[in-house]
């Protein structure tokens, strides 16, 4: 540090900087070279100090691959030529810098697992929906809203589990009904004001986490998914539930859906439809998240 | 041979071979190619041509005839063609009887002499080979050549006679001959395959007749079961009978062998555990016991497996979805039927495989310590590289929801 203070340097700054860069660098590659000499068709490359795909030549042309994980690094690009590994089944991204995805990433025609949690997304590509076979994505703490999904984001009709907790989505489209096959799906901390009622149509969810969002009312739709089973789990604290909501929760979520289903609460409902509880103020302060980061 | 009633329509109609011979093949004898003039002559008898007689036959005058001619007075010879006598030392050509100076006997057509002394005649008069052909031989209708030789006359068209077959087998038809089935000349055999199989019924391999009753399918052809007798027994065989197949092996079918119905289920076949009828086809083995690939079904579904994947639980098969449905548990990674330890926690089942924190793709067993977001396991280390900000958040709302890291429950 005290070089930089002291231009021009005995020691070239660059230089300074290159070298632990170079050490991580051969770290990768050597992964990458082991892989390709064994022929192992899974990738771990979590926590390298990787900044760019570019510290991992041949990557790409690596036509084998099943399993990129790239977690704990410092990616902010991700190539569009990473579509070129058509057998990729699991891309694991999770804590890097992403803020932009290529276009052509929903186009590996094997992707099954994308994991895209703590990155910097602001949106996603147009098209992003067009994954074949796709079943778990998971975009957990990001900087994504209701609108920043592209048209078709709900046509992954292969989707098992949908993570979407810790964004800033307020409403979720009705679209989510498509999602004939999702099992799981994880809003947590996001400012949610009221949930569509088209996740009644849902049939297949098991787990649905709603935590830490600013919802008052249920549609009473919910009252159709098996919520009260005990292969499922609804998670539901920190949200401001009307008074009646908030009692059958403390009885238990087969009260609740019980009482989502009844006369009773229909009545209710419609009453708050028309004269809807006061929308209550964003209970987390997101303003620190490193996604936010610019 | 049973009698049956044919009942086809008659599309059918016999035509005719029409054969004509203009010349037969005459039997040479030794001296016969020593002497005679034109040598090669005989080479080319044979020649085959529409309404001709006898008179337009080609003959050659042995040799030892002209000799003896030149002994004869050539004063009351004259030239069959210019009607002038022969010069004492000139050479005469004598054939069919007739005499000729040599530059008379000549091709009608193209006046040159005969190479190597043949010539083809028709109705009095005399061609080389090529005129002959170009004016009157008939072109086969399959190859296009000239036929030389016997003519098959068929279907409106000439033929030679290895040009002529029947237009489903390809066997030749001029001593056989045909019937024109809707503009194809066919074999018997072929007609009446194609009649049968109008009526949506076989000919047997064996005697070429229709099969009123079941037919017996032996080594890939079809029967009269009465052909055949019980390899064990002997007695004769009706369509109850079973192929057997070649123990060994399994595509030679020309090992297989008919038994009757009793020697056949006193042999050991397997009995399908599903319909109790005798396997002779594919056999499938499970659950202790022998089915029909078709009889081998889901218990809740009961569609057949087809040799897909199936998973058996209390002596009963299951197709992977209702397996799941009622008894299984889906590996959340790579979403198939757990066969084998299975790992649960977080309201999600693994494989072994696959049981590996979500953030890193590490193994874990069952003695890694994991932290849970979302219901989804981080691995320690993960979970200390997430952002501060996250971690706390994600121990408040911990807090909130009374939930503890689990350690997975291997079972
Ligand atoms: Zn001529
Ligand atoms: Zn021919
Ligand atoms: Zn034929
Ligand atoms: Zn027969
Ligand atoms: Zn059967
Ligand atoms: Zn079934
Ligand atoms: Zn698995
Ligand atoms: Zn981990």
């Amino acid at each position: 540090m005290e070089n930089t203070h002291s231009a021009p340097a005995v020691v070239p700054v660059n230089t300074v900087s290159c070298i632990p860069l170079g050490s991580k660098m051969s770290k990768a590659k050597k992964v990458i070279e082991e892989a390709r000499e064994i022929n192992n068709p899974e990738l771990d490359l979590f926590d390298k100090g990787i900044s760019t795909f570019e510290e991992m030549p041949g990557l790409l042309n690596m036509l084998n691959i099943t399993r990129i994980t790239l977690s704990h690094n410092k990616i902010k690009d991700v190539p569009p030529g990473l579509a070129n590994l058509t057998n990729l089944e699991i891309l694991n991204l999770a804590n890097n810098h992403i803020e932009e995805l290529p276009l052509s990433l929903s186009s590996l025609p094997k992707l099954r697992i994308l994991n895209l949690s703590m990155n910097r997304l602001n949106g996603l590509p147009r098209g992003f929906g067009a994954f074949p076979v796709l079943e778990v994505l998971d975009l957990t703490y990001n900087n994504l809203n209701e609108n920043s999904l592209p048209g078709n984001f709900f046509m992954i009709e292969t989707l098992r589990a949908l993570y979407l907790s810790d964004n800033d989505f307020e409403y979720l489209p009705p679209d989510i009904k498509n999602l004939k096959n999702l099992q799981i799906l994880a809003l947590r901390e996001n400012d949610l004001i009221e949930l569509p009622k088209e996740i009644g149509e849902l049939s297949r969810l098991r787990e649905l986490h709603v935590q830490g969002n600013r919802l008052t009312i249920l549609p009473p739709e919910i009252g159709n998914l098996d919520m009260a089973s005990n292969k499922s789990v609804f998670k539901f604290e920190g949200n401001d539930w009307v008074t009646p909501i908030r009692d059958q929760l403390q009885l238990g979520i087969g009260h609740l859906m019980d009482y989502l289903k009844s006369e009773t609460y229909r009545v209710l409902y419609n009453r708050f439809s028309t004269n809807k509880p006061k929308i209550p103020n964003s209970c987390i302060d997101k303003s620190k998240k490193v996604s936010r980061i610019r | 041979m049973p009698i049956f009633k044919d009942e086809s329509p008659p599309i059918p109609t016999v035509g005719e071979v029409a054969d004509s011979f203009l010349l037969k093949r005459r039997s040479q004898t030794k001296e016969q190619i020593l002497s005679s003039t034109y040598h090669r002559y005989d080479s080319y008898d044979n020649v085959a041509l529409d309404n001709i007689d006898e008179n337009s036959v080609p003959k050659f005058i042995p040799k030892n005839n002209l000799t003896r001619l030149t002994n004869m007075s050539r004063d009351n010879m004259i030239c069959s063609k210019c009607g002038e006598g022969f010069e004492p030392q000139e050479k005469i050509v004598n054939s069919t009887g007739q005499l000729w100076h040599q530059q008379c006997f000549v091709c009608a057509q193209c006046f040159r002499e005969f190479r190597d002394g043949v010539f083809y005649e028709f109705d009095g008069r005399k061609y080389c080979e090529h005129d002959f052909q170009v004016l009157f031989a008939p072109c086969c209708n399959k190859c296009g050549e000239f036929i030389i030789g016997r003519v098959i006359k068929a279907m409106n068209a000439s033929w030679h006679p290895n040009c002529f077959r029947c237009e489903m087998c390809s066997e030749e038809l001029a001593d056989t001959g045909f019937i024109k089935n809707g503009g194809r000349a066919l074999c018997h055999e072929c007609n009446a395959k194609v009649k049968a199989r109008g009526l949506g019924k076989y000919i047997c391999h064996k005697c070429h007749a229709m099969i009123d009753d079941q037919p017996l399918k032996f080594r890939g052809e079809v029967y009269h079961p009465y052909h055949f007798n019980c390899t064990t027994c002997g007695v004769e065989l009706d369509s109850n009978a079973r192929e057997v197949r070649n123990r060994s092996g399994f595509a030679k079918n020309d090992m297989n062998e008919l038994y009757c119905l009793r020697c056949h289920d006193k042999m050991g076949v397997p009995i399908c555990g599903a319909c109790r009828r005798p396997i002779e086809e594919r056999v499938v083995t499970a659950l202790g016991k022998h089915w029909h690939v078709e009889h081998f079904a889901c218990a809740k579904c009961e569609k057949p497996f087809f040799g897909h994947r199936h998973y058996e639980k209390k002596g009963l098969a299951y197709c992977e979805t209702h397996y799941h449905q009622l008894f299984g548990n889906l590996c959340f990674v790579c979403n198939q039927v757990i066969n084998g330890d299975v790992f649960t926690a977080l309201n999600k089942a693994w494989c072994v495989h696959h049981f590996a924190c979500s953030i890193c793709d590490q193994k874990m067993n069952q003695k890694t310590k994991f932290y849970e977001c979302d219901l989804k396991p981080a691995c320690k280390k993960c979970y200390e590289k997430f952002p501060t900000e996250f971690r706390r958040r994600l121990r408040r709302q911990h807090e909130a929801s009374h939930k503890k890291a689990t350690t997975p429950v291997p079972s």
